[in-house]
């Protein structure tokens, strides 16, 4: 029997809406509104399998015409797709008696096994009230539509496990490189630990004294860095996992800024520093951790930029309080200024300073957990500016 | 040991590479003691500029490094010169020391290390470093298509000389002067690298491959330095 155009272009339309949307369940709907066309139906529910396929669950559901009223309601299919899953096999139920004057007590029910991967996973019910009875057509229709369904299903799960997999081993091999970072940071100062004092056991040679303070000053100052290092480490794990406890109460970044300042001028003081700290409102925030933070933009500042006049400002507006802290140090290459907040990055051109690359990571989740922001601006030759923004209370 | 070297000989000079500067002043600090000639660099590019004006007896190249690193570093200076390489590798990382080897680095250092551990591989090195005493009055040592000048310390195959560093040509050595005997791992480490090498075999197994690929027509059939299964190498003794 030849094909009649008319057909064909119902297929093409209705494989067209099967493929159309951007996930399942558009598609599913697409498909359902477009063969409505040429299958009539008042209802149609999707059951499948819930993940431990134990118990059907209704996936997706569609009320047309006479259905509307019963949209929220599918307990009508549930029984009958129970049915359909345990025999695998398409099932028909019509009502029991004709002569009922109320078409919704008298259903047409056709059941369609949806099978996805070879294994049957659910059922597609739909459901004609008052009539008329399922033809051998429509029955052959409905088929093609549960099958389609299936493998409408079966082709987006995929895509999903896909996307999972991919996601879980972004995951593991995020794992990876913390651990080999990680462990990459410990050995360093372990390592001049072990050589410098292995240096100083030798028997066969003496050192002079001045060699000696030297190794020794080394060997304390990288057991102050692993110790640093540990403790950075617990703090962004604890960050990380949102673990840390903030006390949050309204704090003035002026005056903590300024007693910032006033500590730096006694711990160094040939330093040139200039402050244009602004009268600000308050904003509500966590002071131990802010210095802590301002501590660290300072203590880098000091290390990548010795020397340089530090200019120092905060000042408020549209309902924000901003930080500056500016250098005339080297800058920093643009190519590292997106990876700076990064947990554990450190600008290779640097390797000379110690660090942890910790630090701008836990300045970034303290700023974060305020909900501010906090970046850089640097001109390579010029200098680099650090900026940090925290809303003002409301 | 400072006082056991001798005055007459030149001393040897050691380049060092690593961009920690904490790792170049306890290497050159210990080195020094022992009365070596220290020239640093900071990185790789340096390094080989540094290289291209000193020659040097040794270098001691540090693996992570930016720039270029250690194994940049290595290959380009294989491409014209066998100097002694020894590279500084992270410990657990056995996948850089094999890499570092097949470059045809001689001997790594596995970091954190103790000093008197940097200075023992540094003299080992630089004993294997020297042309060995001749076992045999024999000038020519002929297997097959190889021929060894053993008084120029010279390997060539068919009509062309063959580039060996000092640790390939002593392995090539052993096998020369033992033809037909089996040789154990064990054997060959003390024998090329010195008895605290003796189950290092990944440098054993790297350089046996690095001098297949020099004097083999085919590495996979070697027909000069050929595997005994389970029991070591030999050299074959050539049908007459």
């Amino acid at each position: 029997m030849p094909i009649e155009p008319s057909t064909l272009s119902t297929l093409h339309l209705l494989r067209a809406a099967a493929r159309s949307g951007s996930d399942w369940k558009s598609a599913f709907d697409n498909l359902l509104i477009q063969v409505r066309a040429d299958f009539m139906y008042d209802n149609v529910a999707l059951y499948l399998l819930d993940t431990r396929r134990r118990n059907l669950e209704v996936a997706r559901a569609r009320a047309a015409g006479r259905g509307r009223r019963f949209e929220a309601d599918t307990n009508w299919g549930e029984a009958l797709a129970g049915e359909v899953l345990s025999r695998n096999e398409t099932i028909e139920r019509e009502p029991v008696t004709a002569a009922n004057e109320d078409r919704l007590q008298r259903p047409y029910v056709i059941g369609l096994p949806i099978s996805m991967a070879g294994r049957t996973e659910g059922a597609l019910i739909f459901v004609r009230f008052g009539g008329p009875e399922f033809s051998e057509t429509h029955r052959l229709l409905a088929e093609w539509i549960a099958d389609t369904v299936g493998s409408l299903l079966e082709s987006r799960g995929l895509l999903a496990a896909r996307s999972e997999l991919e996601q879980a081993q972004r995951q593991i091999r995020m794992q990876d490189d913390f651990v080999s970072n990680i462990s990459h940071e410990l050995r360093t100062p372990l390592g001049f630990i072990k050589g410098y004092t292995t240096s100083l056991l030798r028997r066969d040679t003496s050192w002079d004294e001045n060699t000696q303070r030297e190794f020794l000053s080394i060997i304390e100052e990288e057991s102050d860095r692993l110790t640093q290092l540990i403790e950075n480490m617990l703090e962004s794990a604890r960050l990380q996992s949102h673990t840390t406890k903030f006390h949050l109460q309204p704090v003035r970044l002026d005056s903590l800024v300024q007693d910032v300042v006033t500590r730096l001028r006694l711990a160094h003081p040939d330093l040139h520093i200039r402050t244009e700290i602004a009268e600000v409102p308050p904003i509500s925030g966590d002071a131990a951790r802010l210095v802590q933070v301002f501590d660290n933009l300072f203590g880098n500042a000091l290390k990548y930029a010795p020397g340089s006049l530090l200019t120092v400002g905060v000042s408020s507006g549209d309902r924000r309080v901003r930080f500056s802290l500016e250098d005339r140090g080297p800058g920093i290459p643009e190519e590292y200024l997106p990876f700076l907040f990064d947990r554990f990055y450190r600008v290779d051109a640097d390797a000379s300073a110690t660090g942890t690359g910790l630090g701008l990571y836990i300045c970034r989740q303290i700023i974060l957990a305020h909900h501010g922001k906090i970046w850089v601006e640097s001109v390579p030759d010029q200098g680099a500016t650090f900026f940090v923004e925290l809303p003002v209370e409301p | 040991m400072t006082s056991d070297m001798p005055a007459k000989t030149a001393a040897k000079r050691i380049l060092i590479v690593d961009d920690e500067p904490r790792y170049l002043r306890l290497l050159e600090a210990n080195l020094k003691t022992e009365g070596y000639l220290v020239v640093k660099a900071a990185d790789g590019l340096q390094a080989l500029e540094v290289f291209s004006a000193h020659p040097v007896d040794l270098i001691l190249l540090d693996i992570m490094m930016p720039r270029l690193d250690g194994f940049g570093v290595c290959q380009r200076i294989r491409e014209f010169s066998n100097v002694p390489i020894m590279v500084l590798t992270a410990k657990g990382s056995e996948q850089d020391r094999v890499r570092g080897l097949d470059l045809g680095a001689d001997d790594y250092l596995v970091k954190p290390f103790s000093a008197s551990e940097l200075l023992a591989r540094v003299r080992a090195v630089l004993r294997r470093a020297q042309p060995p005493a001749p076992q045999t009055d024999a000038r020519y040592f002929v297997h097959d298509d190889l021929r060894i000048d053993l008084a120029r310390a010279e390997v060539w195959r068919g009509g062309h000389q063959v580039s060996l560093s000092a640790t390939e040509y002593r392995l090539l050595l052993q096998f020369a002067y033992h033809i037909g005997k089996i040789l154990t791992s064990e054997d060959l480490l003390t024998g090329v690298w010195g008895p605290e090498y003796k189950s290092d075999k990944e440098i054993l197994w790297v350089s046996i491959a690095r001098l297949r690929q020099k004097l083999e027509d085919d590495a996979h059939n070697p027909r000069h330095i050929v595997t005994r299964s389970g029991l070591g190498y030999l050299m074959p003794p050539i049908e007459a």
